[in-house]
């Protein structure tokens, strides 16, 4: 059985190492068109760069925001790990008409309501003062909190270091200590 | 002119064609290829090689948009979509694309495809279980429909066959409801399974057994074991589950046999009157729009159902008005699917130090429990059903109610294993009506001027009561295992969803009521065999794969004996 552990340092050389496993196990090496095909398969989709959908201010009050739902601790937070970016590119290409006017009027309701209830701009609001608006419009705070959730477990950062890694477990242990794996989910 | 259509001819001539990749058609062209047959395969979609898999190593912070489908790909697969999962850009290139793919529905049916080498064989659930002896036997018992014209014996020795080419791994029950067969070892039960299936055995007397699949646990034929990284729907490098691709279309190759012909759509068998037999099949090659004719001895349509049936009504002659082999008015009607989206699931309080290492490829099976003998009749429905489903620990994807949870101890609390849940769901038998059918739409044409298909299909009282007990037997077992929180289901869908479609071309005895005969072969013309999901006479319960793999191989051995014997 195959029980080296992947360094998580490097999608390449796990992948390589990886496929070098599965050749071990067939005892044959794979043919070197699928090794290629598969490494070659790696170039990482274009990440999204920042905001492209949501306009300057909105773009500022969802970061603030999405870093309160999801600070930096001893962990990252959403903004560590492009949330934002992230959230953005939903509301611009992935949620329907409907989800987009939820969220963009969500939007325009915290930085209402922050000015109604603190007579500041969101953004310019302490951690409190924000933490108080979140969530008073339920149906976006509950979209947003999702979007920020999956963008921030999905990311690259989180997949690899917060959560435990292992692209290729090479067997099944159907019940092992939580503590062998740090009581961390796995890495989708 | 006469030399030149010679030479023509002589080149499109095969002993064997067969129409379509996935499960049936390679398993049709491993056999015919293996027993010596020049043989052509025929497939509408693009050339797929084991390997050629693109997005089977990426993570998802690989894909834009973290694998969810934006809304731009959503307009193209607006059908595909239905099941909620196959059109992620994980999986989206193995679905048609239903702008150019376009079918109707008198009432909803949903009808996932994937035109490609391999088809639908690498896109499988894989869950590989043989029918038994009351499957074969219930529609003649009850006076269903008609009777099948072979018995699970006939089949017996076909699924030993095909177990051990595909290799299903599996554990021995010994229950006639779930015939044994030949297994690789099995996958391992998680801790709340375990739990589950034993208090269940205890207190109803019901059987639980890990999932009967085609994923490797053992290296197996030159394809490597299973890596736990259940992303099976993107294409397996490690050739770890069964797919043409990986094991029948690289053993039809290696003999030197086969031929495959990617971007062919198969628009209608040739037919000749005199002969009493079909001669050949006219392509459409989907890039040149040019119609090519190849000819062969011995045709298997193995297209799957729905296709397969197309091209017979596609078919029609002075001899055959009404489509190819439908002197018994069958053709196209008997449309079956799986039932399911029904049952339940429970929240465990126990086993919270534990976890599991590697994402399993495959859950636990409850064997049917219904109608097996006066015992078990229930009153308000015929056949029955069996229970697919897993446990596992919540993720950070688990649905948090309270709003005011957020902050620097929920994205802790994300971080780490949630309860453990158990779910499952019900695959619940379907009659076979004459009245559920699919026809040939002349109104609506496809890229290539061919009509459409259109569905008139639908569950009834006896799908419909079987689900109420599906729900609470669900209920109960998770009672009798307790757990908490346990919240029945029952999302019915519209029949196609379960992808599972059978029947339209129905095996039988009687040439006046059924389109082919105990060997898969179309009454009407014996040298035609339709080997997919189009034949069933009935559907069981369980999944349907292996049964086109052993039903297959079986009238391939046929076909090739009654070739020898100069019969074809």
């Amino acid at each position: 059985m195959p029980t080296a552990p992947v360094p998580a340092d490097s999608t390449l050389l796990s992948r390589r190492e990886a496929l070098a496993r599965a050749a071990l196990m067939l005892g044959a090496a794979l043919s070197p068109s699928i090794v290629a095909g598969v490494l070659r398969a790696q170039a990482p989709a274009a990440a999204p760069a920042g905001r492209r959908h949501l306009d300057a201010s909105q773009f500022q009050t969802v970061s603030a925001a999405v870093e309160r739902i999801l600070p930096r601790t001893e962990t990252p937070g959403a903004l560590d790990v492009g949330v934002p970016a992230f959230v953005d590119l939903m509301y611009g290409e992935f949620l329907t008409a409907d989800e987009r006017f939820l969220f963009a009027t969500g939007v325009k309701d915290i930085e209402a309501m922050a000015r109604e209830r603190h007579a500041r701009a969101f953004t310019a609001l302490d951690a409190a003062g924000q933490d108080d608006v979140l969530g008073r419009d339920k149906p976006f705070f509950a979209l947003l909190r999702e979007l920020a959730v999956t963008g921030y477990f999905t990311s690259e950062p989180v997949g690899r270091n917060v959560l435990h890694y292992d692209p290729v477990p090479g067997r099944w242990d159907a019940c092992i200590p939580l503590a062998d794996v740090g009581n961390r989910n796995w890495t989708r | 002119m006469a030399n030149l259509q010679g030479a023509g001819t002589r080149q499109n001539t095969f002993d064997a064609i067969v129409v379509g990749s996935g499960i049936s058609g390679g398993w049709a062209a491993k056999e015919l290829c293996e027993k010596g047959l020049k043989t052509l395969v025929l497939e509408r979609g693009r050339d797929v090689k084991h390997g050629d898999y693109p997005t089977a190593m990426k993570e998802s912070w690989e894909f834009a948009g973290r694998n969810k489908v934006n809304q731009a790909a959503l307009a193209r697969q607006q059908k595909q979509n239905r099941t909620g999962y196959t059109t992620h850009p994980a999986s989206a290139h193995w679905f048609v694309d239903d702008v150019d793919n376009p079918y109707s529905e008198d009432k909803r049916f949903d009808w996932m495809r994937g035109y490609h080498v391999g088809g639908r064989s690498l896109l499988w659930g894989r869950q590989s279980y043989r029918f038994n002896e009351l499957d074969f036997e219930a529609n003649l018992k009850e006076g269903v429909a008609v009777d099948w014209p072979i018995r699970y014996a006939d089949l017996a020795p076909w699924y030993d066959y095909a177990e051990r080419f595909a290799g299903i791994s599996g554990q021995k029950e010994g229950l006639a409801q779930l015939p044994d067969g030949q297994f690789l070892p099995p996958m391992e039960m998680n801790c709340l399974e375990l739990h589950v299936k034993r208090r269940m055995q205890e207190k109803l007397g019901r059987v639980m057994t890990i999932g009967r699949v085609a994923n490797l646990t053992v290296p197996h034929n030159g394809r490597g074991s299973c890596q736990y990284r259940n992303r099976c729907i993107r294409g397996c490098p490690y050739g770890a589950y069964f797919s043409s691709n990986a094991a029948t279309l690289p053993a039809a190759a290696a003999t030197g046999n086969l031929t495959l012909r990617p971007f062919s759509i198969v628009n209608q068998l040739l037919y000749d009157p005199a002969k009493g037999r079909a001669t050949g099949v006219r392509v459409i090659d989907t890039e040149t729009h040019e119609v090519i004719e190849f000819h062969a001895r011995v045709i298997f349509l193995c297209a799957s159902a729905v296709a397969s049936t197309f091209i017979l009504l596609n078919s029609s002659s002075t001899r055959f008005p009404n489509g190819f082999g439908n002197d018994s008015g069958e053709l196209g009607h008997n449309l079956m699917d799986h039932h399911f989206k029904v049952g339940a699931s429970g929240i465990s309080d126990d086993f919270n130090d534990r976890y599991y290492r590697g994402a399993r490829a495959n859950g636990i099976y409850i064997p049917r429990f219904r109608n097996l003998d006066a015992k078990t009749k229930q009153k308000d429905y015929l056949r029955g059903f069996g229970y697919q489903g897993s446990a596992s620990r919540t993720d950070w994807a688990r649905p948090v109610k309270e709003l005011s949870h957020f902050g620097a101890k929920f994205k802790a609390d994300l971080v780490a294993p949630g309860p453990w849940r158990f779910g499952f769901g019900a695959w619940g038998e379907c009659l076979p009506y004459h009245e559920n059918r699919m026809y040939l739409n002349h109104n609506l044409r496809d890229r290539w001027g061919q009509p459409t298909v259109t569905f008139d299909c639908e569950w009834k009282e006896n799908e419909l009561n079987m689900r109420k007990d599906m729900k609470a037997a669900a209920v109960e077992i998770l009672e009798a295992a307790g757990l908490k929180e346990i919240t029945p289901f029952d999302d019915v869908s519209a029949p196609g969803l379960c992808i599972h479609e059978m029947g339209t071309a129905r095996m039988g005895r009687d040439p006046k009521t059924s389109v082919l005969n105990a060997w898969n072969q179309v009454h009407a013309s014996p040298n035609v065999f339709v080997t997919d999901g189009a034949c069933m006479t009935s559907n069981s319960c369980v999944n349907p794969s292996l049964t086109y793999m052993a039903l297959t191989a079986r009238a391939c051995d046929h076909a090739v004996g009654e070739m020898k014997k100069l019969n074809l």
